[in-house]
């Protein structure tokens, strides 16, 4: 059976490849268009192939694009860029035509209504469901870069690492299918991503399976890139006795090994690993789900004075350090303590650009070096080649690192507006305070994992979630119990 | 595709999959590999202004410690790593055995101590937080093998983590209340590896005789492409194939680390 869906991976790879090589061979746009692309715009332009397959519509159709990041990062060559766009499209398909890879076990059928372009059937069905209503926030390649993202605040997600907030799952699992689905119909209250409750249920059902295929391919990409960047690349040829080859001159002769899993079945049973790697967590979703011990659950008949009881328990862990919210909501919840941090997609952001500053400042030093050993008459060759590797590096990430909306530090939320992302249900702050929010600064005090010990007790938790509901109708000068005594250096 | 072509298909992969199998070979003997970092430049370690729990932690004098050299510019958290290769396994020597007691990152004077570490996945590893009265969270978000995490970590309540997978680099671990603090741990299925310490030596001990790639890693620049080695030169993803003959220390002597190395 496995062995059967490694063939068949095999064979789509091997069939996507054959098509594109065809395509190359007769030397049509493509092939003359590939040559001229300079060694940088190359990345976005990598075209997948098959596109031209299914492009029905007058407009060109959309592609997807290399995650630029991933690819000027792990120092991917032009050459390896097309062959990972070309493994991705033979897994994947296209926005026009997505493919359900088998071993993905996403639906084809749910796909199929979700992408292509916007339009009615003859029985009414809407069709291209994520292009009419997402894709102008979270963009085709599901990067949060649609037209409309760079304007709004908080910026759409981009679905391409697999990292969700408001999910009722441990902090590093993936949200369940049940989750996703609670995201669409309530929207993000607090934020531009709207509700689709209007929207049926097999719409909806379209949609979250679409976020999810955008998500695995962005995993899948990311992965195949540092699998090239680990095991592939530029490397002496070797004769059979494993002694380098030389040329003429007696430098070794160096070859690039292709990524081609259709013919190379060592790469074909990787990338099979890689997707099992990925496929694994959103497999075992539902086995990492949150449940607060059933005696712990507060009843809903509480009387006023159990309720303030709790309530100030809270409050006493919150302004606490061992919750430690404080440290971050500030000493009266309004979101004004630790706002310096970044969450994940920021970091991704925030670290490719400190280190093309770092790599154009050190330019400027080994400039001056090198001028320095030419003025001692001292050899400068070594010097020169590195240096003139780093300056064809840096114009590669530039034009990247300029891409990015400006880069936000993660604010914890103002407490005191009762507005919450993820949900207004008690269970929902439960999650959110037990798990912590993935991706973002914000901890978990609970369980991390089935089993574990957390930091607060059940009870304990529920005591915050009672104090952060109450937390909005707290006069702001009420005094705190355990007022930090920095407090007065923390500006409102 | 016909049915023979798939079927065709599918008896080359089986071969694949018996290949990667079989190039786990056997080693019985054992060699030791070492070294020292030297830094050929100069670091001002730049002062830290901690922005919260200012009073507590300004007592602390912290520094910036992205590049750590002692007096004779030997550099410290220098990462050294035996690596096989995807999906490859190396024998352990037998005495080389897991650490008795958990391996400690502690939230120690709004720091984490140690500032580098190396994990095998058969010790166990353990969070805590000792800084009485001071509530710190750890953030392991950076992990791709291994669940990510972020966790508070109170006083007297470690957290105690035992790990599965190797990473293929070492892993940035911070704590969101202090942005400032943050540590590099390399978790590795093998115990081929070391860090750095501040003398800059490093050793790794019970190695498997015969040829081996070797990483070179440190947190200012990741990979160190093209470090010179004696003679020879690391590749593109600073590795070097080292021969680690039987019963011998193979001493790779003084590495020079320059400033453009580490991206200075
Ligand atoms: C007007 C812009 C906009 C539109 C349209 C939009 N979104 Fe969003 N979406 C956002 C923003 C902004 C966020 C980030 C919220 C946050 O990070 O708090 C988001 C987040 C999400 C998330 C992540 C939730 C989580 O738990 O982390 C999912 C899933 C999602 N959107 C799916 C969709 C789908 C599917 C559609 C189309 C049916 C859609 N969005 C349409 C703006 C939009
Ligand atoms: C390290 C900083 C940090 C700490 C400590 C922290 N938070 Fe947060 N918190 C955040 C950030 C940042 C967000 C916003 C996350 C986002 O949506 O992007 C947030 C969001 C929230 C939300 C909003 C959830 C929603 O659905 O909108 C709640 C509630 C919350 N935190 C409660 C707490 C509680 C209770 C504690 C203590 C147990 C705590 N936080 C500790 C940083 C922190």
């Amino acid at each position: 059976m496995r062995r059967r869906a490694a063939g068949r991976l095999i064979a789509v790879v091997a069939e996507a490849t054959q098509y594109i090589q065809r395509h190359q061979n007769n030397s049509t746009i493509p092939d003359r268009a590939m040559k001229l692309t300079s060694r940088y715009s190359v990345l976005f332009t990598a075209a997948t192939a098959l596109v031209a397959l299914v492009g029905c519509e007058q407009a060109p159709a959309p592609r997807f694009h290399l995650n630029p990041v991933v690819m000027v990062s792990n120092e991917i060559s032009p050459e390896y860029q097309q062959e990972v766009a070309n493994v991705l499209a033979a897994m994947f398909g296209t926005p026009d035509a997505p493919y359900a890879l088998p071993e993905s076990g996403l639906n084809q059928q749910r796909l199929t209504l979700a992408a292509g372009a916007a339009w009615s059937d003859k029985q009414g069905v809407d069709r291209g469901l994520y292009r009419k209503h997402c894709v102008h926030c979270h963009g085709i390649n599901g990067d949060g870069r649609g037209p409309t993202a760079r304007f709004l605040n908080p910026y759409p997600r981009d679905y391409r690492q697999g990292v969700f907030k408001f999910k009722t799952t441990f902090n590093p699992a993936k949200p369940t299918d049940a989750d996703l689905r609670r995201v669409l119909n309530n929207g993000v209250p607090g934020t531009s991503m709207p509700s689709f409750s209007l929207l049926t249920e097999s719409e909806v059902d379209a949609l979250l399976e679409y976020v999810k295929y955008l998500s695995i391919r962005g995993e899948m990409e990311t992965k195949l890139a540092q699998y090239v960047y680990d095991e592939l690349g530029e490397a002496e040829k070797e004769d059979e006795n494993g002694n380098p080859v030389l040329d003429e001159d007696g430098n070794p002769v160096m070859e690039r090994p292709p990524f081609d899993p259709a013919t190379n079945p060592e790469q074909g049973e990787v990338v099979k690993e890689i997707l099992t790697e990925v496929m694994a967590p959103w497999q075992e979703a539902s086995d990492q789900v949150i449940v607060p011990a059933e005696d712990g659950i507060p009843e809903d008949n509480r009387t006023p004075e159990e309720i303030g009881e709790s309530v100030a328990k809270g409050r006493e862990l919150f302004y606490g350090t061992k919750a430690n919210c404080f440290t971050c909501h500030g000493p009266t919840g309004l979101g004004d303590g630790q706002q310096n941090d970044y969450d994940i997609w920021s970091k991704e952001q925030k670290a490719f650009q400190d280190a093309t500053a770092q790599l154009q400042e050190s330019i400027v030093s080994q400039q001056k070096e090198i001028a320095r050993l030419g003025r001692e008459g001292k050899e400068t060759d070594e010097e020169e080649a590195k240096l003139a590797a780093d300056e064809a590096t840096l114009a590669l990430r530039q034009p990247v690192a300029h891409s990015f909306y400006p880069i936000r530090n993660a604010i914890p939320r103002n407490l005191r507006k009762g507005v919450y992302r993820g949900g207004r249900r008690r269970l929902d702050l439960y999650c959110r305070v037990s798990a912590g929010i993935a991706g973002t600064p914000m901890p978990g005090v609970g369980a991390a994992a089935p089993g574990a010990q957390g930091t607060l007790s059940d009870e304990e938790i529920w005591n915050v979630v009672d104090y952060v509901l109450n937390l909005p109708y707290e006069p702001a000068s009420n005094p705190q119990p355990a007022l930090p005594w920095n407090s007065d250096q923390i500006a409102n | 595709m016909s049915s023979n072509a798939f079927r065709r298909m599918c008896t080359v992969f089986a071969l694949g999959a018996a290949v990667a199998v079989s190039s786990t070979a056997a080693a019985a003997e054992w060699g030791t590999v070492k070294g020292k970092f030297v830094f050929k430049g100069d670091v001002k370690p730049e002062k830290i202004v901690p922005n919260k729990d200012t009073e507590y932690c300004s007592k602390h004098e912290l520094v910036d410690e992205s590049v750590v050299v002692g007096d004779g510019g030997e550099l410290a958290n220098v990462f050294v790593y035996l690596n096989p290769g995807r999906g490859k396994k190396l024998e352990v020597h037998p005495d080389v055995k897991p650490a008795d007691k958990p391996l400690v990152l502690d939230n120690h004077g709004c720091r984490f101590e140690p500032h580098a570490m190396t994990v095998w996945t058969a010790d166990k590893f353990e969070i805590r937080n000792s800084d009485e009265g001071i509530g710190h969270n750890t953030n392991a978000s950076m992990l791709f093998a291994n669940p990510k995490f972020n966790e508070q970590v109170t006083n007297g309540a470690p957290i105690l983590k035992q790990f599965t997978k190797s990473e293929s680099y070492p892993s940035k671990v911070a704590c969101n209340v202090h942005p400032w603090m943050n540590a590099y741990v390399l978790i590795r299925d093998n115990p081929y590896m070391a860090v750095s310490a501040a003398d800059g030596t490093f050793e790794i001990k019970n190695v498997p005789a015969g040829k081996h790639d070797f990483a070179f890693w440190h947190e200012a620049k990741g990979n160190l492409k093209d470090l010179k080695v004696g003679k020879d030169k690391a590749d593109r993803k600073g590795q070097l194939a080292i021969d680690v003959p039987a019963g011998k220390t193979v001493d790779l002597g003084v590495i020079e680390i320059t400033p453009a190395l580490l991206g200075k």
